[in-house]
């Protein structure tokens, strides 16, 4: 695996990445401000290209760190190089009809998991630090913050349960 | 002022136009020109407000070019730089010259001809790279550095043809002591320039605006080139944070610019006739001179013929620098024929980078036909 950056005039900065199988991917930044993705299977002469806008890249980085589990719903994670690499992961999750109708006080999130929801997202209205006494609608996202073990958990014990 | 309405209002509609086609904007802003001009109906003439607004887009053209040099990176780069660089100088201003030359034009005429046949248009190969998705190739990086070298083929020949008539020791004390002036600002006043580029009012971009013509104002009181001052001021902020300065100097860029192609089209003089023959013969050498130069390149760079063809169908396209070699320096036959010349081959340029894949799977596919024997000579 080795990367290599480039910078080409006029044109913008290009990353080039080649995978242990002989695989080659190239990422340019363009000066437009675009990014172009090229791919290129060993063996084959032709690459194929994608053209992404800026908020499509970061999507695609976020599913490319394995983060993402649904097309609907993503996290990303900060880490904190000064605080002992302290790593916070932010995940999004539709409430399921199964704990439609409970509180977070009746689910015992906190107790269970460990993991904190810090916002609900209900048709497109925001509710920032809900209260235990929030009431879940089927539907709802949700943003729950956490170490990566702590929403594993939430994620089998609360959503799926 | 309503001729530049007029002329803007016109250009808006091909704008639009040639990004729906994608097709480059260039040759149709000249083409407009010249419908509207003293060569067809009229309507628009050049006055005092359009030619300094059209020098002005010449300014920032030049400026923004300065910006792109970035002398440690030329430097880390050279023989990239150099190798493609020589053979694409060699065979283009030579094809050039000797065309023009033996087509009847005087010696200065054709030296100007020239170097305006040699200089292929940064901004529309730069395009054709993004646009048609060949940015992976690897003769992409070779275009690329093609380009800068071309830029800085031009840097010498602004300086040679201004230097010609002046006392040269006089002449070169001007322009070290400005150049001088400008690296010591980038140098020590780095800083303060990030400082006022950083900020979020209307600063960075009056400060850019200023910057560029206050150089250029300067250069012509002390007489000498204000195109090669506002070039070393662009490489002087280079230094600096370049991106910033494009940005802040985009604007003026690239309005004044098509002011710049639409008046350029307005002034070319036709009523001594065209010559169609000489311009059949320059457009038809302009394309073929590339060929031969990127073929040669492809071979002694990639090691193939085949990448020649890629070098060759995106440098095709003579622009923006051989229009500002024809503003500066041409007569008006040598203008009429920078035009012809700029607008057919921007228009076949454009077309064969698009279909260059396929040409290229064309002729490998021919030779695999015609048998083993050519198939060893093919290489990708």
């Amino acid at each position: 695996m080795a990367l290599r950056s480039l910078n080409l005039p006029g044109v913008g900065t290009k990353y080039e990445f080649e995978t242990d199988k002989g695989d080659i991917v190239a990422i340019f930044f363009t000066k437009s401000g675009s990014i172009q993705m090229y791919t290129l299977q060993k063996g084959c002469r032709t690459p194929s290209a994608a053209e992404l806008t800026p908020v499509e890249a970061r999507r695609l980085g976020n599913i490319l760190t394995g983060a993402i589990i649904e097309a609907d719903q993503e996290s990303v994670e900060v880490a904190f190089s000064a605080l002992a690499d302290l790593r916070i992961t932010i995940h999004t999750y539709l409430v399921p009809e199964s704990i439609a109708g409970k509180t977070i006080e009746d689910l015992r999130i906190r107790a269970k998991t460990g993991a904190t929801v810090i916002a609900v997202c209900r048709k497109d209205r925001n509710n920032i630090n809900p209260p235990p006494s929030f009431v879940f609608e089927a539907g709802d996202a949700v943003l729950v913050i956490g170490e990566t073990d702590q929403l594993k958990l939430f994620e089998h014990e609360i959503m799926v349960a | 002022m309503e001729g530049i309405v007029l002329a803007l209002f016109v250009c808006l509609v091909l704008a639009l136009l040639s990004k729906y086609l994608s097709v480059p904007a260039i040759p149709f802003y000249i083409l407009a020109g010249v419908v509207l001009g003293k060569a067809g109906l009229g309507l628009v003439t050049s006055s005092d407000i359009s030619s300094y607004i059209a020098d002005m887009g010449l300014i920032f053209l030049l400026f923004f070019m300065g910006l792109g040099i970035r002398i440690d990176r030329i430097a880390a780069n050279r023989a990239a730089v150099l190798m493609s660089g020589i053979i694409d100088l060699n065979v283009n201003m030579l094809i050039g010259f000797a065309a023009a030359y033996l087509l009847g034009f005087s010696l200065e005429e054709s030296l100007v001809i020239a170097a305006a046949f040699y200089i292929s248009s940064t901004a529309m190969a730069v395009t054709s790279l993004v646009e048609n998705r060949k940015l992976m190739m690897r003769e992409s990086e070779t275009i690329v550095w093609l380009m800068v070298f071309e830029d800085l083929v031009l840097i010498i020949v602004l300086a040679l043809v201004t230097a010609g008539d002046q006392n040269l020791i006089v002449f070169a004390a001007k322009i070290l002591f400005v150049l001088a002036i400008l690296y010591a600002l980038a140098h020590y006043g780095k800083e303060f320039l990030i400082s006022i580029l950083d900020r979020n009012d209307e600063l960075p971009i009056i400060f850019t605006f200023a910057a560029v013509l206050i150089t250029a104002s300067f250069a012509m009181y002390l007489g000498i080139p204000d195109t090669l001052m506002v070039i070393a001021l662009g490489a002087a902020f280079a230094t600096t944070d370049p991106d910033a300065f494009e940005q802040h100097a985009r604007p003026f860029k690239d309005v004044f610019l098509v002011i710049f192609f639409v008046f350029f089209g307005v002034t070319i003089d036709l009523s001594g006739g065209l010559n169609w023959y000489v311009i059949g013969v320059i457009c038809g050498l302009a394309v073929a001179s590339k060929l031969i130069s990127g073929l040669l390149t492809g071979i002694c760079i990639h090691g193939s013929a085949l990448s020649g063809l890629e070098i060759w169908a995106n440098t095709i396209s003579r622009g923006e620098f051989s229009i500002a070699l024809a503003v500066l320096y041409g007569s008006p036959p040598v203008a009429a024929a920078i035009a012809a010349m700029v607008i057919v081959t921007s228009i076949i340029g454009a077309f064969i980078a698009k279909y260059a894949t396929h040409l290229r799977h064309g002729i490998v596919h021919l030779g695999r036909r015609s048998g083993p024997p050519r198939r060893a000579n093919i290489r990708l």
